[in-house]
């Protein structure tokens, strides 16, 4: 148990350590992978939706601290992702790798469209590509990255792959 | 490890979710700068040995561009430096001659751009200099394309900078030529891509063609005069205004910034001829 607790967060401690590292050499800004988010959701699915939102709360208010055009923004978007990825996966229960990336898409997804509407800085056109093009590529690519980390760390996560 | 089945929210979840909740809304009616100092106060002591990791990792990133380029300019830089002491002693020989003071060179410190993921990160970027650097706050961030925008908050080594799309941003344009004034903002009319400014307040009898290069005027004591900002690229006044207004677009896109200069040095006069070949140039979409 503590081998496997031990794993699990090497396994989060190595998404902060690749967002930090690796993510501005994947492209674009804005749709590189968003590891830290990617760190919040999968340790969502070990947690509860207490614990999950007040997880959101701190990797959001990093992304404020970073970010300070939309403090509190971040960190009200990441509450509410954390709490409602942890609250699904108890509801849909079915915890295989294609309900996991649709999670992690509509995590990302979700998380931008609450900062921007809650930052209020992005308006017309703006905000409809952020929503529409951009976010969701975002999305995308999170949800890839996801999908491989969750394949290649399937042994050290607590998520069924495949179902029984 | 237990998946959890059972984890539907309590009381005790839904009360941490709501508190989470108030502390995010009340994160974000802070004062601005109660704001700052928090994010700072992040910044400078739980995100230090991350933002310090994402700064060495550029920095690897581009020893090697570097290298390359630095060794093609070794042998044009051998070559100049043959004259420049040559032509420094008569620089300063002129200048006696005319009587005027020797004027300092334009300071600056150059910084890397340390990109966040967030979706507002082209309104406010975090660059790898900070006051023991020498940056201050409001200082000019420059590209050798122009303006990228004002330090809004230094720590000691990494500082916040306000682009030119941040919607607090504001500043004195004029056009080259100095013949016509007026304030630059972000523009709401921006597309996906190319996010614009505005020059508001141009006199209804001044015209400005499209493609006139805008740069910042002094005004105000904030920015240098003389700094590209962007070019002309239409005219969305109304019938019934009083004044012109015109789209800009910008010389420096956020997004792609990788490489800055803070100018430090407070009241560096003109600089256009700095930028001289910035100015002349179209910027990039």
């Amino acid at each position: 148990m503590k081998r496997d607790t031990v794993r699990f967060w090497s396994v989060l401690g190595l998404l902060v350590v690749l967002q930090f590292t690796i993510r501005s050499r994947l492209g674009n800004e804005r749709v590189a992978p968003d590891f830290l988010l990617l760190a919040l959701l999968i340790y969502t699915t070990r947690s509860r939706p207490g614990a999950s939102a007040a997880a959101g709360f701190m990797v959001g208010l990093i992304s404020d601290a970073l970010t300070p055009a939309s403090f509190g923004a971040g960190a009200l978007a990441h509450t509410i992702v954390g709490y409602l990825s942890s609250y699904a996966k108890a509801v849909f229960f079915a915890e295989n790798l294609l309900v996991n990336s649709g999670l992690i898409f509509a995590g990302t997804w979700l998380r931008n469209l609450i900062v921007a509407l809650a930052s209020g800085k992005f308006a017309g056109p703006q905000l409809e590509w952020e929503l529409l093009v951009w976010s969701p590529l975002e999305a995308l690519t999170t949800a890839a990255a996801g999908v491989l980390i969750l394949t290649v760390f399937r042994q050290w996560l607590p998520i069924r792959l495949e179902e029984p | 490890m237990a998946l959890g089945a059972d984890r539907y929210a309590t009381r005790g979840d839904t009360l941490v979710f709501l508190s989470s909740l108030a502390l995010s809304l009340v994160a974000m009616s802070l004062p601005p700068s109660f704001r700052d100092a928090v994010a700072s106060g992040m910044r400078r002591s739980v995100l230090w040995p991350l933002l310090q990791l994402q700064d060495q990792t550029e920095a690897l990133r581009t020893s090697h561009a570097q290298f390359v380029q630095v060794s093609a300019q070794r042998d044009s830089a051998v070559l100049a430096a043959a004259q420049v002491q040559q032509l420094r002693s008569e620089n300063t020989q002129l200048r006696d001659l005319l009587g005027l003071r020797t004027r300092l060179g334009v300071g600056f410190v150059p910084a890397e751009v340390l990109h966040q993921a967030a979706v507002t990160d082209r309104l406010t970027l975090v660059i790898s200099a900070g006051s023991r650097q020498g940056v201050r706050p409001l200082a000019a961030v420059v590209t050798p394309d122009g303006l990228l925008g004002f330090v809004s908050v230094v720590d000691p080594v990494t500082s916040m900078v306000a682009t030119w799309a941040h919607p607090d941003f504001r500043a004195s344009g004029m056009a080259a030529d100095g013949s016509v004034y007026g304030i630059l903002r972000p523009s709401e009319a921006s597309g996906p891509t190319d996010w614009l400014l505005r020059l508001d307040g141009v006199p209804y009898r001044q015209r400005v063609p499209v493609g006139s290069v805008i740069l910042t005027s002094g005004l105000g004591g904030v920015l240098p005069r003389g700094i590209p900002v962007g070019s002309i690229v239409g005219e969305i006044t109304g019938e019934n205004d009083w004044e012109r207004t015109y789209l800009v677009r910008p010389a420096v896109a956020p997004g792609s910034a990788t490489h800055v200069m803070v100018l430090v040095q407070p009241g560096q006069g003109d600089l256009r001829s700095a930028f001289g070949d910035s100015a002349g140039r179209r910027p990039r979409p």
